[in-house]
């Protein structure tokens, strides 16, 4: 199954809020949608799950205008909520109804997504009754217990201990497995990183990046280098501008053109003593913090190897330039 | 449909495991039986006391200074016989001594005339039911009138002939006795005033609590608004139904059980001789105006992110809701039921359940406008259900500061 959502566009009042949003996810992969509060992922979000309609642009489900009654989606909103003072199994039930399931079947899914994230026992308590942690695990109970084809997960790691957080990382990677759409939207570029095949980074209601991870770290460009030296604080004077020191205390040096790489390494390698060196490549965390920026507000947060001008180049993929899934770059 | 019997259900239970709603059920029932048991009871215990207290005890004294009245007798005797309950005791002394045992207790109260036809009524506390004043002017006017008709040369027994002549009458009403209406007609607008605000507020608290718990974001990306929004509203109402049905049912059944305890007593008899027809107006009223009022509850419900907003919140309802029951109850007290307000007001449909019910129940009302208000009523109903469950997608996501009026409109519209 491919899920594909075609240039997206919503305002609430005079604010627009999606710009025009497209992305695709197939069956049995994961999908991130990255960005920071505000950028419109859960607008895109309840878009797609028929909160309200969009003012322009469609919904695709193989190729197909999406039928919402043919279709089921399961959720895990970022608010966590359910009813503090009911019984755990009769909103389960309530809300395993609501998405289409006989009684009988709800009953038998739910006591098996129960069982499966330890919480059997807890079964006939009342929610507030339980901790916060095991309170989100009820609630992911009412994201998987109807079988949802798409599975959309909104910070499902937060407030997760991590004995639990392995144990719902274990619950996804089976669903992907399963053949399952997830959709994923997080600030742990740590998960994303170890579930998403492919990402979008969305900034003011804009996708700036999407692609494969792996592409996308590829084709970033190379034009960094990592130096670990005894002798930094010479480097940073003979250098000056255009040399950094990392959170880690490497010194990232910023090249002009990614071509100068070797003459740099061997101009550095010949005059230091240099223990490591080697191209930086950014981590998603980098990434994201550098797309997710905000342009008009000089916002001033920077990637982990701060304090450089920013790697991003006019022929790379850019906030302009979308890198497809699986279409690999130039090979710089 | 599914969606709607789903959540409809699952309202429903709850009202039924509220334990508020049980508890107040309950005593509600208890209450009607423990009133309509009192008479039964009383007999069996105080029975023979009752009986036995055949003369009337004096409940105090009275005092009469009668000043230079002629036949100070005859006063006496006309007081006495105007307040049976009382001891009537003829007094000289002064003003200051009266007063003292006025206020001392010793007596309930004073009358000291100045004139035959003019007096001065002495009383510690004025209660607010105090009516001696008008039984002391009519006992003196009435000695008056005997004494002018003495000195005409009548004899005293001709002149007391005369004033006491009796006058039959026979009421027949042709349309509805309104006295006979006015108790359990005021009896079913209360009960509607009360149960649409009681559960009026419950619909409101329940989408906010939703809200407020967030467990709406699951909601609202599970079923559609307009699935919440009556399937919500429909179980609220069923289960105000039910509870004025056990209230009524219950205390229909205790009476007949004890239909002979109450006989004579009015106020009960023409309770419970309240025509069915009526009762089946009651319902329909009480079903259409508790839709039109809890779908707007729901809706505001639905525009505050926090439950202590609701009060206010709700308050421009509440308010057109206690106008419309201000208007009935005046125009019941006024005793003229069919005045323009109450016409007007029996077609409009935030007003109609209440004024058209009184209308019909204390007047005659032509079926036609009672059709049409029924009708236009049903149709605000359908009208408010939708507006509300549009009003309910765009309010339960916006959190933060209470949404003004004009705000929610405007986006209701883009939708």
């Amino acid at each position: 199954m491919e899920l594909e959502l075609r240039n997206i566009q919503k305002s609430f009042g005079e604010k627009e809020v999606l710009k025009g949003i497209s992305f695709t996810a197939s069956s049995g992969k994961a999908f991130g949608l990255l960005g920071r509060n505000g950028a419109g992922k859960t607008t895109t979000i309840r878009i797609l799950m028929d909160v309200f309609n969009a003012d322009a642009g469609e919904i695709l489900v193989d190729g197909k205008p999406v039928d919402y009654k043919q279709l089921r989606l399961g959720y895990l909103p970022e608010e966590r909520g359910l009813y503090p003072r009911k019984k755990i199994i009769d909103q389960l039930i309530y809300f395993a109804r609501l998405n289409g399931m006989k009684r009988q079947d709800a009953v038998k899914s739910i006591d098996y997504w129960l069982e499966r994230l330890g919480m059997a026992e807890h079964r006939n308590k009342k929610l507030d009754t339980l901790s916060k942690g095991n309170q989100q695990k009820i609630q992911l109970v009412t994201a998987l217990a109807h079988e949802p084809q798409i599975i959309i997960l909104d910070e499902p790691f937060s407030g997760l201990d991590p004995v639990n957080a392995m144990l719902l990382k274990d619950v996804v990677k089976e669903e992907i497995a399963k053949g399952k759409i997830v959709l994923f939207s997080s600030h742990q570029m740590n998960y994303i990183e170890e579930f998403c095949d492919g990402i979008a980074i969305l900034n003011g209601g804009s996708i700036v990046l999407k692609g494969d991870i792996y592409d996308i770290k590829h084709n970033y460009v190379r034009d960094k280098l990592l130096v670990c030296s005894e002798q930094a604080e010479e480097i940073r004077t003979r250098l000056g501008d255009c040399c950094s020191v990392t959170e880690t205390g490497e010194l990232l040096v910023q090249m002009k053109d990614p071509a100068e790489k070797q003459e740099m390494m061997k101009m550095l390698t010949g005059a230091y003593d240099i223990d490591e060196i080697k191209v930086f490549e950014p981590s998603l965390n980098d990434i994201f913090v550098e797309f997710a920026q905000d342009e008009t507000s000089g916002d001033t947060m920077l990637p982990s190897g701060a304090h450089v001008p920013s790697g991003r180049n006019k022929d790379i993929p850019s906030r302009d330039t979308f890198i497809p899934f699986g279409k690999k770059g130039n090979g710089r | 449909m599914g969606q709607f019997k789903t959540i409809f259900q699952f309202e429903f239970v709850n009202y039924l495991k509220n334990k508020v709603f049980a508890g107040v059920t309950v005593f509600l029932v208890l209450l009607i039986a423990v009133v309509m048991f009192f008479p039964r009871i009383a007999t069996v215990v105080f029975g023979d006391e009752d009986t036995a207290e055949e003369g009337v005890a004096a409940e105090g004294m009275l005092l009469l200074a009668a000043g230079d009245y002629a036949r100070t007798d005859l006063l006496q005797e006309a007081f006495r016989s105007a307040f049976p309950e009382y001891e009537i005791a003829l007094t000289d002394e002064d003003l200051d001594t009266i007063k003292r045992q006025v206020l001392s207790g010793l007596a309930e109260g004073a009358f000291v005339l100045e004139s035959p036809t003019s007096y001065t009524y002495y009383v510690e506390n004025l209660s607010m039911y105090d009516a001696n004043t008008q039984l002391a002017d009519e006992v003196l006017q009435n000695l008056h009138w005997i004494n002018s008709l003495v000195d005409s040369g009548l004899s005293a027994e001709e002149a007391g002939e005369i004033l006491a002549v009796p006058v039959a009458h026979d009421t027949v009403s042709l349309g509805k006795d309104q006295i006979q209406n006015f108790f359990y007609t005021y009896i079913m607008v209360f009960a509607l005033y009360m149960v649409v605000l009681l559960y009026g507020q419950m619909v409101a608290t329940n989408v906010a609590s939703e809200k407020s718990s967030r467990a709406m974001e699951l909601l609202i990306t599970s079923a559609k608004p307009t699935g919440m929004m009556f399937g919500k509203v429909f179980a609220s109402c069923l289960a105000g139904l039910i509870q004025l049905v056990a209230v009524f049912g219950s205390a229909v059944l205790f009476y007949s059980l004890n239909r002979s305890y109450w006989a004579g007593n009015m106020l009960i008899d023409s309770l419970f001789g309240m025509p069915v027809e009526l009762f089946v107006y009651m319902l329909i009223f009480f079903v259409l105006g508790f839709l039109t009022y809890a779908f707007l509850y729901g809706a505001i419900g639905s525009t505050v992110s926090k439950l202590e907003d609701i009060n206010t919140a709700v308050m421009p309802v509440t308010l057109l809701f206690i106008a419309g029951f201000l208007v009935v109850m005046f125009s019941m007290s006024g005793g003229e039921i069919d005045n323009l307000l109450m016409r007007i007001c029996s077609f409009i449909p935030f007003t109609s359940p209440m004024a058209m019910f009184t209308r019909i129940a204390m007047s005659t009302v032509p079926f036609a406008e009672v059709l049409i208000s029924i009708l236009i009523l049903m149709v605000s109903v359908v009208a408010t259900g939708f507006f509300s469950a549009k009003v309910y997608r765009v309010g339960v996501l916006l959190y933060g500061n209470r949404l003004k009026l004009g705000a929610i409109i405007k986006a209701v519209r883009k939708g």
